[in-house]
């Protein structure tokens, strides 16, 4: 079944239905085999059932008297041909296919296809709109039977308007899939669950410390307190999204935590390449490595300062370590788990040393390295502010330590809050670029697996 | 109908330049770990691989056969004994074997295509001429739509197909392929038979193929080598002198593959009753899969 709609899926007409209704396709498919010369259906018959063709090849033949601009062709894997089916009015093969190899094919009853796209609102009208492009375009078929071409679901007999009129006609585009995504999100109960957590949180807050004033919480600043400061043009305790420090301060923090996370990413890549591809530099380097990396950063601190002048360059430093021991150990990773029959291939195909790390030990442990970028923005954000704490001049952890030694408590907060928005929106902007340039992983995920 | 606009398709020899080794197996061994923790996994072996020939190997699962295939590529060394290769000794990897391993797969970041064409541009040997292999090689294994997906987007079978393409691309003196139609489902996996074995009868490469179907190894067989269950040796060799091009509609309907068959299985069904005393889940399997074929027959 899997595997039937996984062939569905690669056939233009299908690409774009939803999950459910592929699963129905699915089930109504019927997979059967002919042998090398054995005609399919010839023209004239009843038209019940819609073809996909599987493997083998088989020629296509339009009726002649048809006249369509394309009368003769040989059909392709994925194809999908015997649409007379779905075509209003009479319902009667209009050509002649035969086998010329053996082939498989899946075959869909006509009227049950209409009926299980009718009911995915949102993309069986795109699906019979794709379908019926396919249709016209391939055969350029005279206006006799073009007419007859199913172009819209509600006019196969049902009254029910679907949803998306307007959907993008074509196959899913990115756009078309992300929007999908999104509305699946908002109709899946996650958003409600998301908002609800954030509504408990705030809740608990405003009542400890403002209403029921309990007695560890008094002296916080309150929900109110600090919303009114955040958003106050004229803020009692000098920073709201109204005061240009405010940005100087996101601005100085972003710089730090991108010029660490670059260089982290420079120099990690490379390292955890080679400690991953070669065993005696491994040797060398990693045990180094792995005493170095479990020092907590704020231990760096005193030699942070001594090794480097300014408060600027110490406090990239910090941020730069965390990353940098996460990106190189992550990509070590990543080279350690790319099967070795991949590399095994690459050197059968006649590949040297240097061509099979370059092309299969780089791209292979990608999605590692991803990973392990993802954690990196992360550590990096999370040493950043242990470094501006202790040295340098604005930043948001800076700001944080000030305002503590100042008693500028509701400043605290909005410190604290704005780190963790900007830090989770590095951290996705990671994870988009991510997935974006490793797209056969997107795919692979998309497609659940082989 | 319509079967005279696609005629026939030009064989793949006139595309590649086939140049065909010969290997001797003389005398090998294969044990891993010394001393107490000594596994011996092949036993003294001897066979030869014929110029021009397509020679099967067949036994019960886990008898040692990527073993040896990782000593015929050069991977692993026998313990005793010497591999030739057109009379050289094999002492590593190399271009003149080209090696399907079991578990070998297309590289998922690449296209069917770049997959392909992988062989050639690895070699420095990306010309008009590979490019032009490529294509053809596309259109033989039925990937030509498919050139520019990636290997997660395609079917089992087109997978195996892909990694045949791959390998075909290339123009080693010996192919050597281990199981490589393992995971298909029975109708895939036949018409992959009819599909390899016209392929093969196109080129008659030097062919070494490993298998435990013995659909299979019958049907694509010039010689048939059968192997005792672990430490695997030569148990019997069978010369399947039945004429190409072969179908499979008619193949076992032929008096000879169904001798052949019958001796193969019954030597089999001895190595695989051997070692199931011995209690071995393989062995298990493969009495049941023999119960199985032996009422088909
Ligand atoms: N590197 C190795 N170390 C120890 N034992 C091995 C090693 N490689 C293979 N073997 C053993 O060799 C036996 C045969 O394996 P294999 O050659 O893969 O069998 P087959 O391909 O016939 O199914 C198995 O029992 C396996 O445990
Ligand atoms: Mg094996």
């Amino acid at each position: 079944m899997e595997q039937v709609e996984r062939l569905l899926k690669r056939t233009l007409p299908f690409q774009v239905v939803s999950p459910e209704t592929l699963d129905g396709i699915a089930e109504i498919s019927r997979h059967e085999v002919f042998k090398a010369g054995e005609v399919i259906y010839g023209a004239g018959q009843p038209a019940e059932e819609v073809y996909v063709l599987v493997s083998g090849r088989v020629a296509h033949r339009i009726d002649p008297d048809i006249k369509a601009r394309v009368h003769e062709k040989e059909l392709q894997v994925g194809d999908v041909f015997g649409w007379a089916a779905i075509l209003e009015g009479e319902k009667v093969r209009l050509a002649d296919v035969a086998c010329i190899e053996a082939a498989e094919v899946l075959k869909i009853d006509g009227a049950r296809l209409l009926e299980l796209l009718r009911k995915d609102v949102n993309f069986g009208e795109a699906a019979l709109k794709s379908f019926s492009q396919l249709i016209s375009q391939q055969y350029y078929l005279p206006p006799s039977v073009s007419e007859r071409v199913p172009t819209t679901l509600s006019k196969v007999g049902d009254t029910r308007t679907p949803a998306s009129n307007e959907a993008e006609p074509q196959t899913a585009s990115a756009w078309t899939l992300t929007m999908y995504r999104a509305g699946e999100w908002l109709r899946s109960p996650d958003p409600y669950l998301m908002m609800v957590g954030f509504a408990l949180m705030l809740g608990f807050w405003y009542l400890t410390v403002e209403v029921l004033k309990l007695p560890r919480f008094e002296d916080l600043p309150g929900l109110t307190t600090v919303v009114k400061e955040w958003f106050a043009e004229d803020p009692v305790y000098g920073m709201s999204i109204y005061t240009a420090e405010y940005y100087q301060h996101i601005w100085v923090s972003i710089r730090r935590v991108a010029i660490a996370f670059l260089l982290a990413t420079a120099l990690g890549v490379p390292l955890g390449l080679f400690l991953g591809w070669s065993r005696s530099f491994r040797e060398y380097v990693f045990p180094v490595f792995e005493l170095l990396r479990p020092i907590p950063i704020l231990a760096w601190v005193p030699l942070a300062i001594i090794m480097f002048s300014g408060s600027e360059t110490p406090v990239i430093f910090l941020t730069f370590l965390a990353s940098f021991f996460a990106t190189a150990l992550n990509t070590m990773l990543g080279v350690e788990s790319i099967d070795e029959s991949y590399t095994r291939a690459a050197c059968c195909l006649g590949a040297n040393r240097w061509q099979v790390f370059k092309e299969v030990i780089v791209p292979g442990s990608m999605p590692y390295v991803f990973t392990g970028l993802q954690i990196s923005v992360g550590v990096a954000w999370f040493s950043l502010v242990a470094g501006e704490m202790v040295s340098g001049q604005y930043g948001l952890g800076y700001v944080i330590n000030t305002s503590y030694t100042m008693v500028r408590y509701p400043t605290i907060i909005i410190g604290m809050v704005t780190l963790g928005i900007v830090g989770y929106t590095t951290s996705a902007m990671v994870r988009v670029a991510g997935n974006y340039m490793m797209q056969w992983r997107l795919r692979e995920m998309a497609l659940g697996g082989r | 109908m319509a079967s005279a606009q696609h005629g026939a398709m030009a064989p793949i020899t006139s595309k590649i330049a086939i140049s065909a080794g010969e290997m001797i197996v003389s005398n090998v061994c294969k044990s891993y770990g010394t001393g107490l923790f000594e596994k011996k996994v092949v036993k003294d072996c001897s066979f030869n691989v014929e110029r021009g020939k397509l020679t099967v190997m067949i036994g019960p699962s886990g008898c040692g056969k990527s073993t040896l295939i990782k000593l015929l590529a050069g991977f692993e060394k026998p313990t005793t004994g010497n591999i030739l290769l057109n009379g050289k000794p094999v002492t590593g990897p190399g271009r003149d074997r080209l090696v399907v391993f079991q578990e070998s797969a297309l590289f998922p970041w690449m296209t069917s295509y770049d997959n392909i064409m992988y062989g050639p541009i690895a070699r420095g040997e990306d010309d008009k001429k590979a490019r032009d292999l490529a294509e053809f090689l596309l259109d033989k294994v039925g990937l030509r739509d498919f050139r520019s997906k990636y290997p997660m987007q395609l079917s089992g079978g087109m997978q195996r197909r892909a990694e045949l393409a791959r390998a075909m691309i290339n123009n080693p003196e010996v192919m050597i392929l281990d199981e490589p139609f393992r995971g298909l489902d029975a109708m895939s996996k036949e018409l992959m038979w009819e599909y390899y074995s016209a392929l093969y009868e196109e080129s008659r490469r030097t062919t070494f193929f490993v298998t435990t179907d013995i659909d299979e190894a019958l049907f694509l067989a010039d010689r048939l080598i059968i192997m005792s269950n672990i430490p695997t040796r030569v148990r019997a060799t069978i010369e399947v002198d039945i004429p190409r091009p072969r179908k499979l509609a008619d193949f076992f309907l032929g008096d000879r593959a169904n001798e052949v068959k019958m001796t193969a299985l019954s030597l089999l069904h001895e190595e695989a009753m051997r070692s199931f005393a011995g209690g071995s889940k393989a062995a298990a399997d493969f009495v049941e899969s023999y119960a199985r074929r032996s009422q088909r027959a």
